[in-house]
């Protein structure tokens, strides 16, 4: 782990230089925010601008708020990934392209340290980001809609970063694999395409990481079979670390394509 | 003298194609050689397994005698076009890169204080490396290779991007840094070689098709001649006409070629005085590099 807790501050730096550490929480509470409050005032923006005929009245399906946190992780699953895919696909394959990492390559660092000071970091801000979101959708879902346990919640934060964390994992594995076009391309196969192909044929299996953020929304609507759960878990904990393992070692040997 | 490096054998192969052939040679501590050769001889690529950046396919680099050597703890280099995080500042970067190498924190700071200010960057440690010019590149691109007092530098084609006054200005470092540490580069700039070289390494096609120092070189390849400058064209040719040797005219100047000739300076003076011509100056011409290199590479 030579160069680790340097390259950390690195990562540090240039994700408060680049603003990623102001605008990608941003977008994320924004999210939060908008769910709850578009979902109560609806009725009200529809009668106002909706154009319905006279005396018509469209009964609005009453939502329980666990309902609302669910439907703000289904914007996550999509425009979240769609961010996180964009933001960091490039993370290790630019500077790769650029050449920025050569004067890094050329020290005695190790190619894990370099692998892993990025995946922490990157980890940490889409946590963060994904985290203070959720707890903003749950601020404006309590005071609109009702109250949510805490222990409900934490719960499905807990379970849903392990699948926040397999996306940055294969983004960035992807990244020190390929150039950044094929990094957008199979990464947001293997994370927004595959969601989806999961929620539509996915139900001849239960144990894989594209169920994890289903399972997410059943532990907080309080439905989860938990051994299934830690199965699909134990999994998706697996991959991550083969993940890890891949993109370390293709980070040293894809560093001879460096621009010099 | 010590052998800092011996690489032996050194080949890269890129698909079909050899980028670098079989190289051998060997840098002696404190030294500065010269790695010339036409676009794409291997320059970059031989340097870049040097650096660890690119791993041979064949052969062997052994550093201070030991083939096992982690050689990326005792090397600095210096890209052609060094490139930097735009957001960070001269001295962020400096620093980062001197704590890499191995250096403290504080031990880190203060070398990459000092090195920045050595090359000429001590106004801009705060500014960030995004708005640097070319010039200023190659400054911080030389601070960052040599802030951990590598033993060897490995320099690709160090000053070809610059401008002639940031070409002499990173020149001038670099000899002041020639003989405290052992410096390889690459250039294709012949007077750059020839200003700074105690050996150099001709390639060609990704083979080393010579080497050795420049006297050596202007032995084997110089075509030495002895340049007289007469007064007038009238004596220049009543010299041709009295000269046993062959002589080449131009105007008021002749030229006597040396080469295979058992000709010395004192034969070729005697003969002036004997015939009393009017001489302004008499000199022997050595062959420059650029001569010496279109020979080597012919």
């Amino acid at each position: 782990m030579k160069g680790f807790s340097v390259l950390l501050h690195k990562e540090w730096r240039e994700q408060v230089r680049n603003f990623k550490l102001l605008w990608i929480p941003l977008v994320f509470i924004i999210f939060g925010i908008i769910e709850p409050v578009t979902n109560h005032f609806l009725p009200q923006i529809m009668k106002s601008v909706g154009n319905m005929p006279d005396g018509m009245d469209f009964p609005w399906p009453e939502f329980a708020p666990k309902e609302i946190l669910v439907s703000l992780m289904g914007q996550y699953q999509s425009i979240g990934l769609l961010i996180i895919v964009l933001a960091f696909m490039g993370a290790i394959s630019s500077e790769r392209k650029n050449g920025t990492a050569t004067l890094l390559y050329v020290r005695p660092i190790s190619y894990a340290s370099y692998f892993l000071s990025k995946w922490t970091m990157i980890n940490i801000l889409v946590l963060a980001s994904v985290w203070v979101g959720f707890l903003a959708g749950w601020y404006y879902t309590a005071q609109l809609f009702g109250s949510i346990p805490a222990a409900d919640v934490f719960a499905f934060l807990a379970a849903y970063s392990l699948w926040i964390i397999f996306v940055v994992s294969i983004v960035l594995a992807l990244s020190a694999w390929l150039p950044t076009g094929g990094v957008a391309a199979l990464g947001l196969f293997l994370t927004l395409i595959m969601a989806i192909l999961d929620s539509v044929i996915g139900a001849y299996w239960t144990v894989t990481p594209w169920k994890i953020s289903t399972y997410a929304s059943y532990i907080l609507m309080g439905s989860m079979d938990y051994p299934t759960f830690w199965k699909a878990a134990g999994l998706t904990v697996f991959l991550i670390i083969l993940l890890v393992l891949f993109g370390s070692y293709m980070s040293g040997r894809n560093a001879a394509k460096t621009t010099v | 003298m010590n052998v800092l490096l011996e690489a032996t054998g050194l080949s890269k192969r890129y698909g079909e194609q050899k980028a670098v052939d079989a190289v051998s040679f060997t840098l002696d501590a404190f030294t500065a050689t010269a790695l010339i050769g036409p676009n794409g001889a291997g320059k970059t690529t031989t340097l870049s397994m040097l650096a660890g950046l690119v791993t041979q396919t064949e052969g062997s680099i052994s550093f201070e005698g030991s083939a096992d050597q982690e050689i990326r703890s005792h090397i600095g280099f210096l890209p052609q076009y060094p490139k930097f995080f735009p957001w960070l500042s001269a001295i962020e970067f400096t620093e980062m890169a001197a704590k890499l190498s191995g250096l403290g924190a504080r031990e880190a700071r203060a070398e990459a204080q000092k090195t920045l200010e050595f090359v000429g960057l001590g106004k801009a440690l705060n500014k960030r490396t995004g708005t640097f010019s070319g010039g200023m590149k190659q400054r911080l691109g030389l601070a960052q290779a040599i802030v951990h007092k590598p033993k060897l530098l490995l320099l690709d084609e160090p000053v070809s991007a610059l401008d002639p006054v940031g070409r002499r200005q990173i020149m001038n470092l670099l000899k002041e840094l020639q003989h405290q540490t052992t410096i390889l580069y690459s250039t294709h700039i012949l007077n750059d070689a020839e200003e700074m070289t105690d050996q150099l390494l001709f390639m060609q096609h990704g083979k080393l098709i010579e080497q050795g120092s420049l006297n050596e070189f202007r032995q084997r390849y110089a075509e030495p001649k002895i340049r007289i400058e007469f007064e007038g064209a009238e004596e220049t040719q009543r010299f041709e006409q009295a000269s046993p040797w062959k002589v080449e005219l131009a105007g008021a100047i002749g030229w006597i070629d040396l080469t295979g000739k058992q000709v010395s300076m004192s034969d070729v003076l005697a003969l002036l005085s004997s015939g009393r011509y009017g001489v302004r100056k008499v000199e022997k011409q050595s062959a420059s590099l650029e001569e010496i290199f279109m020979k080597v590479v012919q």
